[in-house]
């Protein structure tokens, strides 16, 4: 009967093995997939590692994740050993006091930390980015540390401290010779656990950074919308890292062991091989640092905050004008003007935005741009007419146009009949047909828009009851349909053939059809959003004249070429334009990339206050009711 | 002795800088309204009445709770038995096992998140496995299946853990005395083993059940952008709707529920210690 456990026993530990290593396993063979799939393995290849070491972000990324927990574990460490040792002698009701105050970040959902942490920074205006991730770290690590200290102080004799200073000690050498060589074995877990807890974070970092600092996981987090085995790549570096460093800290001991007391391990077990660890990622950290720039270039040493859409730059714009100006480039994405829009308005700095038509009208009349200064700019003659004085900006006093396109239905030609689309135009989303085989998109604006023009209505209707009803049709949709509520992930899903249908941006359908010629894309008679994406200058820009010198290079003939040839949206370069929808040009042919500009239902964005609120919170509540109707 | 108490003044001053005062700012947050200046704002509830009056909400927080509790009592049922396991093994089978646990937790939880949806997408290699067993067309990334899936790869390492942290703290002699005094195994484990593995099991519970009712990137990465759990409706407000006082309101609401959670779970196990001690 005992044998009959033990092997019952040993089966749950191998399945529990298998599943916890199986995705581990499964990510480092697709890390050298030949192709971009995350399913099908059709050959060796190390590109997904090239890619990797080229990516700045990416190995920034890893460098800011490293860097941070080992700043964050060194001074909570040392801060939380000191305050532990500290507390120990004070009052009780002073020590239960901070026992319960530590148990805050630990006891609180991460969510809530996170919270509290960004609504600090925000309220004190201090700037987002690196120091704000690090002095949260620090935060959230010190409790951990104290935690694991606090035992072993309790468990040393209290007269210890006072035997070493009534023979002569001064306290600082009674503190250190005496007390902490007693606890090392609770400050060394303390520091261990301390690291795990900040390499590993996501939820607070994700809250508090700004200024284009992420970790790893934040860069998981928003690159994961596309396939990208990159991310493969590096997650198995980081598995290799973390492995290294665990098996060290855990087979050095236990070869020390053979040789050595046990008496005397106690104290050295974890610091040899953890001071080792800590010196090569060190190391790693320092080596970031170097790699200067060419100094001759008239703008090195600078920096330009760029905030753009999330799959919005060529390949080799940023590297290309950072090798023409000297300057290094920041980019961050957002997924919405929404999201934009909260971080601008609360202060955080950008030199760049490239922000939709209602939205530029927005910040404009908020007065949180500034004028371009045409004494700069030479581009304005390259750029189509077609996008050139629209109305939320009709002298272009504020904006250069970034790219520019239209909202319709990308479908996949062998699963739906072009007859229905005629026929039902936006309203196919609602047929049951499909149901189950639909993508919607996650965007309030266009999300009201296909309704609004779905119910025969203006897109941009100030009436109640229209918006009531635009609402409803949303409701029923995603109670009847099953559809997925997606950004950019419907991209490489209808490239692969996915769903049948999908609301998309013009310029993502272009990408859709130039790799699957199956899919075509339908613009309904009712109408579509007119769209633009443009270049701006916030007020609080700290660098106004390198954001000139951008906007110049994305919209010269190369910058928007590279733009344009990789992401398939439409260049508002007119020579551009021509030469990729011409003959040879990369979407000849294709529908998606040359806007409609003939149909009159279809209209361009009016920024209003009150509609913006109405559609805002209506769009949070079709979403609630997407996911309650799962 | 006593000046070594000052060297925790500075950590009071930044504990509460840092720690107590960032609640203190969700909570006023919670019960003003958008746009207030710090100097001069009115007091409201109507934040708190929004959420409680609307099913919808309220819907939402009954399913992050109900699949966080399905999460804890799957970890609970995977891993008392593996802890189990692992603490009757010899000592290095045991440092083995315990580091075959801890290394992915190690490793990045976005990261390990990020790998099932290769795994179950289709086409998958589970995916492909579920269609060789006859579940054709089956979907399995973006349900409800997946992201339960995700909590308990993430969190079940917790748990065990801690249970076996807690077997292996237990005296042996115990089982022993029980065995002379004539317990069969099953007694000896129910009355001996099981109650003094209780502390692990509550501190197991509780480092599942509060990530997994908060978490948000676990939905968002294996449930889909339609999958809304309550930590991304607070992470809506906060990031794209720009709500923050509603949103500091359902934090108060997320914060109290853990906290009262928390509080019942330690009283079980306060409760259970009395009842030995009498």
């Amino acid at each position: 009967m005992k044998k009959g456990k033990r092997s019952f026993g040993k089966i749950l530990m191998t399945l529990m093995v298998i599943f916890f290593y199986l995705p581990i396993l499964y990510m480092i063979i697709f890390s050298f997939n030949d192709g971009k799939s995350l399913t099908h393995f059709t050959g060796f290849s190390l590109r997904w590692y090239r890619h990797m070491l080229e990516s700045r972000d990416m190995m920034e990324a890893l460098y800011t994740t490293f860097g941070v927990a080992l700043l964050a574990t060194a001074v909570s460490t040392v801060v939380g050993t000191i305050s532990a040792i500290g507390l120990s002698k004070s009052k009780k009701i002073v020590r239960d006091l901070m026992e319960q105050v530590n148990n805050l970040p630990m006891m609180n959902p991460e969510i809530v930390t996170a919270i509290g942490f960004m609504l600090l920074f925000i309220t004190f205006r201090v700037e987002k980015g690196y120091a704000t991730m690090l002095l949260a770290h620090i935060a959230f690590c010190i409790p951990y540390v104290m935690l694991s200290v606090m035992p072993k102080i309790r468990s040393l004799d209290p007269n210890l401290a006072d035997a070493a200073m009534d023979l002569g000690a001064t306290p600082w050498r009674a503190l250190t010779k005496v007390i902490v060589p007693q606890i090392t074995p609770g400050i060394i877990s303390g520091a261990l656990i301390a690291f795990t807890m900040s390499v590993d974070d996501f939820i607070i970092s994700y809250f508090v950074t700004g200024s284009g600092v992420k970790n790893l996981s934040i860069m998981v987090y928003t690159m994961s919308k596309r396939v990208n085995p990159s991310i493969n790549a590096i997650s198995t570096l980081v598995v290799v890292i973390i492995t290294v460093v665990l098996v060290l800290i855990n087979l050095v001991p236990s070869f020390m062991s053979k040789r050595q007391r046990k008496a005397e391990i106690g104290r050295r077990k974890f610091v040899l091989p953890a001071a080792g660890c800590a010196a090569l990622l060190l190391v790693i950290v320092w080596l970031s640092g170097l790699g200067g720039r060419d100094s001759a270039l008239p703008y090195a040493g600078e920096t330009l905050f760029v905030y753009n859409w999330g799959e919005y730059t060529g390949e080799n714009l940023i590297q290309d004008f950072e090798a023409l100006t000297g300057a290094t480039v920041v980019m961050e994405n957002f997924d919405s003007n929404e999201q934009m829009y909260i971080k601008v308005a609360n202060g955080e700095a950008y030199d760049v935005l490239v922000p939709s038509d209602y939205m530029i009208q927005r910040l404009m009349d908020e007065g949180l741009l500034q004028e371009l200064d045409y004494s700069q700019l030479d581009c304005l003659e390259e750029l189509s007419d077609e996008v050139l004085g629209l109305p939320y900006d009709p002298n272009n006093d504020y904006s250069i146009p970034y790219f520019w396109g239209t909202v319709g239905i990308v479908y996949d030609t062998t699963k739906v009949d072009l007859a229905d689309l005629e026929a039902e135009g936006y309203n196919i989303f609602l047929d049951e047909k499909y149901k189950g085989d639909i993508y919607l998109y996650d965007s309030e604006r266009d999300s009201f828009m296909m309704a609004l023009k779905a119910l025969g209505y203006s897109m941009n209707t100030e009436d109640e009851e229209e918006l009531r009803k635009a609402y409803d049709w949303l409701v029923q949709c995603v109670q009847t349909m099953e559809p997925e509520i997606v950004t950019d992930e419907i991209i490489d899903n209808m490239a692969q053939g996915r769903k049948a249908l999908g609301l998309i941006y013009s310029g993502d359908a272009a990408y859709v059809m130039s790799e699957n010629e199956d899919m075509g894309f339908f613009m309904p008679e009712s109408g579509t959003n007119l769209w633009s994406d443009a270049m701006v200058i916030p007020k609080n820009a700290k660098n106004p004249e390198l954001a000139h010198e951008f906007i110049n290079y994305v919209s010269s003939y190369e910058g928007a070429y590279d733009n344009s040839s990789y992401v398939g949206y439409t260049s508002p370069n007119q020579q551009v334009m021509d030469d990729l929808a011409g003959a040879g040009g990369d979407y000849e042919g294709i529908n998606a990339y040359l806007p409609r500009t003939d149909n009159e239902n279809d209209e361009v964005f009016v920024y209003n206050e009150n509609t913006r609120k109405m559609i805002g919170n209506l769009w949070s509540k079709v979403k609630i009711a997407a996911s309650n109707a799962s | 002795m006593k000046r070594f108490s000052q060297l925790a003044v500075p950590y009071i001053v930044w504990a509460v800088l840092m720690l107590v005062l960032p609640m203190g700012l969700i909570a006023l947050y919670s019960v003003t309204r958008q746009g207030n200046s710090i100097i001069s704002f009115s007091l409201t509830l109507e934040h708190y009445a929004k959420f409680f009056t609307d099913p919808d909400f309220l819907l939402i927080l009954w399913r992050s709770l109900l699949i966080a509790v399905k999460t804890t009592l799957i970890c609970l049922l995977l891993g008392y038995p593996a802890a189990y396991f692992i603490a009757r093994s010899s000592e290095r089978a045991q440092n083995i096992l315990v580091l075959v646990i801890t290394i992915p937790m190690w490793i990045n939880m976005l990261v390990r998140t990020y790998a099932w949806i290769g795994l179950l997408s289709q086409g998958g290699l589970i995916h492909r496995i579920f269609q060789l067993f006859g579940f054709q067309g089956t979907e399995l990334l973006y349900t409800e299946g997946a992201v339960l899936l995700g909590m308990v790869y993430n969190f079940l390492p917790f748990m065990i853990l801690q249970i076996n942290t807690s077997l292996c703290k237990m005296d042996h002699s115990l089982l022993e005395a029980a065995a002379d005094l004539g317990a069969n195994r099953a007694q000896a484990f129910r009355r001996v083993t099981l109650p003094l593995s209780l502390p692990g099991v509550i501190n197991g519970i509780t480092l599942v059940f509060l990530p997994a009712v908060s978490s948000f990137f676990i939905p968002k990465l294996l449930g889909g952008g339609q999958y809304f759990l309550i930590g991304n409706l607070i992470e809506n407000q906060f990031i794209t709707v720009g709500e923050w006082n509603f949103g500091s309101a359902i934090s108060m609401i997320m914060a109290v529920i853990m906290m009262a959670a928390m509080m019942a779970v330690r009283k079980i196990e306060i409760r259970n210690k009395g009842g030995k001690e009498e």
